[in-house]
């Protein structure tokens, strides 16, 4: 199921900073200026997670922030979906298993499950950090401009 | 009164402006990206040239490289929600079977999509049937040392009991 197929209309993102180092953001930022103009695929940028029906989350989600990030998400109206920017966000990136971050989407996401707040669909975006174009690549993917590039890959070393 | 009225005309400048600068805008997604050949993207493994020797998952940094044995076989795994991008598993691989490819159109819905896996078939010891490395790694070795058919088959501890017992034959030993 494409998210596409939910939101037919313009998407608005709430940006969500969970502890990262402030590159992905700047790529956003870059996203949203005229030289890459998201706003012509329809994207819009709010202020509160109210107004939202995407978030785009950055960093590898820290333990101070967590509850912050899990009050954003269930005040997102439902359709809700999570663009995870970043290789903090996508797993943890460098700081996947250090003592003060819970390691990117997936573990929040088994947290999310424990607090019964369904999340509709997770995009992964890696990149460390994202480049501008993968965002937009992102983006169309989510409304079904483009097609998906990568799969799964199992290879078997042969003697 | 006429000058108020420019000022307020004043940004028909900006129109002026963006006369002479024309569009800016990239059409990106209906459009080839803008890469340049230095540019760091996901990286491939080869398969036919990989020994799963575990030298890339030394280095890599944010462990998107691991290496786990199990059920007689050594899984290398890539997952590409945590790389980094450094490229330090292509400088140090031995066999050159990583290579770096400029690709960053890697989004994806499906988690289990940002994964890719080599597995490897290993041998085990002859004489405790402990697995020791892959049979690659093995023939590896092999190629660049001349290794006595003796303790071909052997783990490292074997081997070293088997040379040892191998020297208390030789000097008469108790």
């Amino acid at each position: 199921m494409r998210a596409g197929e939910f939101l037919k209309k313009s998407i608005w993102v709430f940006h969500l900073n969970t502890g990262s180092c402030n590159a992905c953001d700047i790529e956003i930022i870059d996203v949203l200026t005229p030289y890459f103009d998201a706003e012509r695929l329809g994207v819009k940028l709010v202020v509160s997670p109210r107004h939202a029906d995407v978030i785009l989350l950055t960093g590898p989600i820290t333990h101070e922030s967590l509850p912050k990030v899990i009050r954003a998400i269930e005040s997102t109206p439902r359709p809700r979906f999570i663009l995870a920017l970043g290789s903090c966000a996508c797993g943890g990136g460098i700081w996947y298993d250090t003592y003060s971050t819970i390691g990117g989407v997936p573990e929040l996401l088994k947290i999310l499950e424990k607090l019964h707040i369904k999340v509709d669909g997770v995009y992964y975006v890696p990149g460390c950090p994202v480049r501008p174009e993968s965002i937009l690549y992102a983006i169309g993917l989510f409304k079904g401009i483009v097609g998906k590039k990568i799969r799964r890959r199992v290879k078997r070393a042969i003697v | 009164m006429s000058k108020s009225i420019l000022k307020k005309l004043g940004f028909l400048k900006a129109l002026i402006i963006a006369g002479r600068v024309g569009r800016v805008t990239r059409k990106y997604p209906f459009e080839k990206p803008l890469t340049t050949s230095e540019f760091r993207g996901k990286i491939e493994i080869d398969e036919t040239k990989c020994i799963g020797c575990g030298a890339c998952v030394n280095v890599c940094p944010s462990n998107a490289l691991t290496i786990t044995s199990r059920g007689g076989e050594i899984i290398l795994q890539y997952f590409i929600g945590r790389c980094v991008y450094c490229w330090r598993c292509i400088d140090v691989c031995p066999t050159n079977a990583i290579k770096g490819t400029s690709e960053f159109e890697l989004a994806s819905n499906n988690a289990s999509d940002l994964y890719e896996i080599v597995i490897h078939d290993t041998f085990s010891c002859k004489s405790c049937g402990r697995v020791i490395t892959t049979t690659r790694m093995r023939d590896y070795v092999l190629g660049k040392f001349q290794l006595s058919e003796n303790y071909i088959d052997l783990g490292p501890d074997c081997r070293r009991k088997a040379f040892l017992s191998a020297i208390e034959r030789r000097f008469g030993g108790s």
